[in-house]
């Protein structure tokens, strides 16, 4: 559809088949990580590459949850447009922010005191050097889980026209609540 | 003013012309949200990540002020100083007050005012408003009563029902309001089970706490060998005990924005309430055990219950003064034993002796408060029920830690 402005405005199906093809490749990465935290945290062993590490505590949990994540995400995108398809993608990159938020909690907490030698509160290197590589899988994954929130809007906002829709209709009173 | 009843019925019409608005039910996002999170192949792996949340949340709140600023409060300025000051060194009253003259650091101190207010203050407070924080925003969203029902087809299977995680979970903060908490429960059955349960093998906020201090990489191990000792000894209460455990209807309330405001003021009223009951039995057990070391008496039973404590759960006869002091509070009895030597084993066994050993003094008052509402018969069944409980529960699941450590060839 040619849009006033000369681009291409996207319809809902359209929009929705986008979002299932992101969700699928995101849904293997994340599966795929989840895999390899699991078999690192069973093995007691760490891996880095780049910026990127998978080791530290609760890694076998972490691994476990991105794994399921990374499932809810596979198994949502069949029907992707259906709500209860959706509540499984948001559920998905919920549990994505839950890991990756609470990093980013302890991180911020960490990098505030100054050490046990230090004095009450970190020195400007010490607290720019708590915020340095290398981060966690899911830190990296969390701007790519965001996009759910476009979809949740774009839900909303349909539901809210529907519901518009009903109020303007005349309803009489003793129906069904 | 009367109203005849076809009246009463006619002010009912009006009031619901203006108030209630009818239309058709829509099915929308945040129903579906809602029912994934109670069907159990969906619903589990969300209850893992939010519980992974709230150790996380828990750990890195607690840690960031007791490992942050005060411990280094504590052992850098608050012990030099009274080290100093109080008068008397070497006397009893310094012993009592001030504990040990050579510790450098508040936990292993043992006075009233280095190691009774460092745990009371520098560990215990982070982590129970830590836990109270979570716990109450996990409450006010609506999800406690989704996990409620997640783990009903569990906790059938040990005659309780879902509602029972509502107790488990408080008794994550403290036993004491959890004990309270079990009057929901349908049948006196479930209430006794459910506060003997509890009572023995959840560890409380300030015991957990501690724990991450003394030992941090053990604290899963100890949790999951609790959590399977409440599934077993459940199983089996369940069993032996006379009495029924009907199923319940569970109401499940929408997901909502928790308000701020609520927040602050529930976390206040428990965070007031747990210090009200936790700092005169933290501060009151470091006096008795004190004095209980100063006249001897602790040494005395030391020996006295050596060839049980070595011979049956392998740990040093010394641990005798923290199964003493967790009596009146576990979280104290756990710092106390991280002042005395021994191996990584004996520690994580005497861990979960004292988490195991007799409920701490105020959810003992509670239990027996509870009974009371069966009374003389409810008062011995709490009384002597709970005790006869507890003591095959310390004999049998603390001796099977120690089999395990010989299994594995560390003990």
């Amino acid at each position: 559809m040619d849009h006033p402005g000369g681009g291409m405005k996207l319809n809902k199906e359209m929009k929705f088949e986008i979002g299932r093809v992101y969700f699928a490749i995101l849904g293997a990465v994340v599966l795929g990580i989840g895999i390899a935290e699991m078999l690192l945290g069973v093995t007691g062993r760490s891996f880095e590459w780049g910026i990127m590490e998978m080791s530290g505590e609760f890694l076998l949990w972490r691994g476990l949850i991105l794994f399921f994540a990374g499932t809810f995400y596979l198994s949502s995108i069949q029907n992707f447009s259906d709500i209860h398809q959706l509540a499984k993608t948001v559920m998905a990159s919920v549990m994505i922010w839950i890991i990756a938020g609470m990093k980013i909690f302890s991180m911020i907490l960490e990098s505030i005191p100054g050490g046990e030698e230090g004095g009450w509160f970190n020195t400007l290197e010490g607290f720019l050097a708590s915020y340095s590589a290398p981060y966690i899988p899911s830190i990296f994954l969390l701007p790519f889980s965001l996009l759910v929130l476009y979809y949740i809007k774009l839900v909303e906002s349909e539901e809210k026209m529907d519901g518009m829709k009903e109020e303007s209709q005349p309803t009489g009173s003793g129906g069904d609540t | 003013m009367k109203l005849t009843v076809d009246e009463r019925w006619d002010l009912i019409d009006k009031i619901a012309e203006q108030v209630v608005k009818y239309g058709e039910y829509r099915y929308r996002l945040k129903d579906a949200i809602a029912d994934i999170t109670v069907k159990p192949l969906t619903g589990i792996p969300i209850a893992i990540a939010v519980l992974y949340g709230f150790w996380s949340f828990f750990g890195a709140f607690a840690g960031f002020f007791t490992d942050g600023f005060l411990v280094k409060l504590f052992d850098n300025h608050w012990l030099p100083w009274l080290q100093e000051v109080f008068p008397g060194k070497g006397g009893w009253l310094y012993y009592i007050f001030v504990g040990d003259p050579a510790a450098d650091n508040c936990f292993e101190a043992f006075g009233v005012l280095t190691s009774a207010l460092f745990v009371a203050i520098g560990v215990v407070l982070p982590a129970i408003v830590a836990f109270y924080l979570f716990l109450i925003i996990l409450e006010d969203t609506g999800y406690l009563p989704r996990l409620a029902v997640l783990v009903d087809t569990v906790l059938h299977k040990i005659g309780l029902h879902g509602f029972a995680v509502i107790p488990m979970i408080l008794s994550l903060g403290c036993n004491v309001p959890a004990v309270i908490a079990t009057r929901a429960l349908e049948t006196g059955k479930q209430r006794f089970m459910m506060a003997v349960l509890l009572a023995i093998f959840i560890p409380c906020g300030a015991q957990l706490g501690i724990m991450f201090k003394v030992i941090p990489g053990h604290v899963g191990f100890v949790m999951l060998y609790l959590l399977a000792g409440f599934f077993v000894f459940g199983f089996i209460l369940d069993r032996l005990l006379p009495g029924k455990s009907p199923e319940i209807l569970l109401d499940v309330p929408p997901y909502q924005r928790p308000i701020a405001k609520n927040v602050t003021r529930k976390l206040w009223m428990r965070v007031k309430s747990f210090f009200k009951v936790a700092i005169p039995f933290v501060l009151l057990g470091v006096i008795i055990v004190n004095l209980m070391y100063l006249t001897g008496f602790l040494g005395w039973l030391a020996n006295l219950l050596e060839p049980l404590l070595c011979g049956w759960f392998g740990v040093p006869k010394e641990t005798v003064g923290p199964l003493v002091a967790a009596f009146l509070r576990k979280d104290l009895a756990v710092a106390q034993l991280s002042a005395i030597e021994m191996t990584m084993p004996q520690l994580v066994t005497s861990v979960v002796l004292v988490s195991l050993y007799f409920p701490c003094v105020a959810t003992f008052a509670m239990l027996i408060r509870e009974g009371r509402e069966g009374g003389l018969k409810g008062v011995s069944q709490y009384l002597f029920g709970g005790l006869g409980a507890l003591i095959a529960v310390i004999f049998l699941w603390g001796g099977l830690i120690r089999l395990i450590w010989i299994i594995l060839g560390v003990a």
